[in-house]
């Protein structure tokens, strides 16, 4: 097909689901308000032990109920704002609500996260075509094992297990989606695999030794679940996505260089990798060291506006995004000697 | 715990190299103490969305000219990096906004109970500045690598046309984006994890997830990297292929 054709194609899509998303009150079972206008009933300032003040305003909105059987009927429901808005919203005319009785649930945000999802897909396919999209296959497939993993769990099913089981399906669904069947792909799902194996062991054996001393479970405390069971998974899953990156990367290279010299002895395949090696190494650490470290930022504030000092907020608070990152860069670099061991092994063995 | 996980992590870089090992260690530690640094700053009150934008420029910075070296291609990728943080910041901004995801959900946080919310801090800065943040590891390192491949081709072939290098530095970034999408989907899979076994348990349906506070900002977080990394391609392989460009007009003209 002719990519302008897609293109449109996919433009249109895009805009019908956004105005469809826009209009599907009626697939709710809670009802939702459509407000038409909003009066400040009152204005205070709130002040917190550090003398910081800030405004708090009473705000009543009226709005139209848009769906279930109490739709049409005109409602009153009052509600708190905050200028710093750290648990309460910030409504204006023209947005929909989720109502529970006389209690505004939260805002209905599906329209702008399906706007930005659809955003995302023409991106993708502008700038990767094909490829681009087929990732996005690979990324849908994948979330929904991702949940169907999460309902064998609730099921009663040993969750390590079940991680243990979705990771080598999640690696052979993007490895071969991203690049076919051939021996290159065959090389590095069995170096994921491994890596994913020894990295389970590793971390099950550090957390015995140190029984998880030192980590901060305030995160994760809520789920009424013994924690073990979710950490070593998550940490698991989180590292996935870039052992899989650095297991094709290897495995194409040594190929590559089998590809170019047939002749090539297995001792200086072994040193060219530990070039490649080195390389990716420290790009892929600065990816993973962002994407974790930075997600402790509005807690840190909110304690640090609160009077905690830093170096507490660090010691008590910080700990398992660090162990996040952690881990993901110890898979990293875990998965380079490992998966140039295998790729040779598979690779040259072919070529003999 | 977290200790004995970083001598684990020490030792292996080690092994794959020593020099390069222990040059990363100390870029990671500089890098986490300016980012302590700078969310200090926004804490005490300066502007979380200028501060973020400055504080990306600097780490881009650190990471593309000391521990790159200065030069045709380090420059180029910086030059793209301050237009990519330009676009997305202004759209991040409206689409926190608009979707207002900014903040904790009470029931989730139980532990900010402790706190008093009264900060004085708007928290649609403070995402927003989260967002910048968290993309910004990714969109360099994109960058640099089709910045660099892209001069490993001009090297290999010097004819070639500005149009067909272009073109070849876009053929880069489609092998770079698969795999990148897929690093950063699977950070956000596992954090993913126990948000929904909470929604799990506070029997939510898939509905109500599609609307809730953080499961919204999550996704938020996770596509404004993804798209980091797909906008950075082009910008990257347009201003390396003119800088190529101009290098060689140079050359030739110095040769006559």
């Amino acid at each position: 097909m002719n990519k302008k054709i897609v293109l449109i194609l996919l433009i249109l899509i895009s805009v019908i689901s956004v105005i469809f998303v826009y209009n599907d009150d009626f697939i709710y079972k809670k009802e939702i308000l459509k407000i038409t206008s909003i009066k400040t009933i009152n204005e205070d300032e709130s002040s917190n032990l550090l003398g910081i003040k800030e405004k708090v305003y009473e705000k009543e909105i009226t709005g139209i109920i848009t769906n279930g059987k109490n739709k049409g009927i005109i409602k009153n429901i009052k509600y708190e704002e905050t200028y710093s808005s750290v648990i309460t919203e910030k409504y204006k005319v023209g947005d929909k609500v989720f109502i529970d009785n006389n209690n505004i649930e939260t805002l209905k945000r599906d329209t702008y996260i399906v706007l930005l999802i659809m955003l995302f897909i023409i991106a993708i396919y502008i700038v990767g075509k094909y490829r681009g999209l087929l990732s996005v296959i690979s990324v849908m497939i994948n979330s929904i094992i991702f949940y169907i993993g999460l309902i064998l769990y609730f099921k009663g099913i040993n969750i390590i297990f079940i991680c243990v089981i979705e990771s080598i399906i999640f690696s052979c669904i993007s490895l071969l989606i991203a690049g076919g069947i051939n021996k290159k792909v065959l090389s590095a799902i069995i170096s994921v695999v491994t890596s994913i194996l020894i990295i389970l062991l590793l971390l099950i054996i550090v957390s015995k030794i140190t029984n998880y001393k030192g980590i901060n479970f305030n995160e994760i405390a809520y789920l009424t679940v013994p924690i073990e069971d979710i950490l070593i998974p998550e940490l698991l899953i989180g590292t996935l996505g870039a052992i899989m990156d650095i297991g094709i990367t290897m495995s194409s290279s040594i190929s590559e260089l089998i590809d170019k010299d047939n002749k090539i002895t297995k001792k200086s395949l072994y040193k060219s990798s530990k070039e490649i090696g080195k390389d990716i190494m420290s790009t892929m650490s600065n990816v993973l060291f962002f994407t974790y470290i930075c997600a402790g930022l509005p807690m840190l504030v909110l304690a640090i506006r609160n009077g905690v000092t830093i170096t507490n907020f660090i010691a008590s608070n910080y700990s398992i995004e660090i162990t996040r990152f952690l881990v993901g860069s110890i898979g990293i670099v875990l998965t380079i000697p490992i998966s140039t061991f295998i790729s040779i092994k598979i690779l040259k063995r072919g070529n003999v | 715990m977290n200790i004995v996980l970083l001598i684990i992590l020490l030792l292996l870089m080690l092994y794959i190299d020593i020099k390069r090992g222990i040059k990363l260690f100390i870029s990671i530690i500089i890098n986490f103490i300016i980012l302590i640094i700078l969310f200090y700053l926004i804490a005490i009150g300066i502007n979380p969305i200028i501060c973020s934008i400055l504080g990306c420029l600097i780490v881009s910075y650190i990471i593309l000219f000391f521990v790159n070296g200065e030069n045709l291609k380090t420059i180029s990728s910086f030059k793209s990096i301050i237009i990519v943080l330009i676009i997305l910041s202004i759209s991040i901004f409206m689409i926190t906004k608009l979707s207002r995801t900014a903040g904790f959900e009470y029931d989730l946080d139980e532990d900010i109970s402790i706190f008093s919310t009264s900060v004085n801090i708007d928290f649609i800065d403070i995402s927003v500045a989260l967002v910048l943040f968290s993309l910004i590891g990714a969109t360099i390192d994109t960058s640099v690598a089709i910045s660099s491949a892209l001069y490993e081709v001009y090297e290999n072939n010097k004819n070639l046309k500005e149009k067909e290098l272009f073109k070849s530095g876009m053929n880069i970034g489609h092998d770079i984006l698969c795999t990148t999408t897929n690093t950063l989907l699977f950070v956000f899979l596992g954090d993913f994890l126990t948000l929904f076994i909470w929604y799990y348990k506070g029997h939510y349906s898939i509905l109500e997830i599609m609307n809730a506070k953080t499961f919204s900002g999550e996704v938020i977080k996770i596509l404004f990297s993804a798209l980091g990394c797909i906008i950075i391609i082009p910008i990257t392989s347009y201003i390396t292929t003119k800088s190529i460009i101009k290098l060689k007009n140079k050359r030739i003209k110095i040769k006559d």
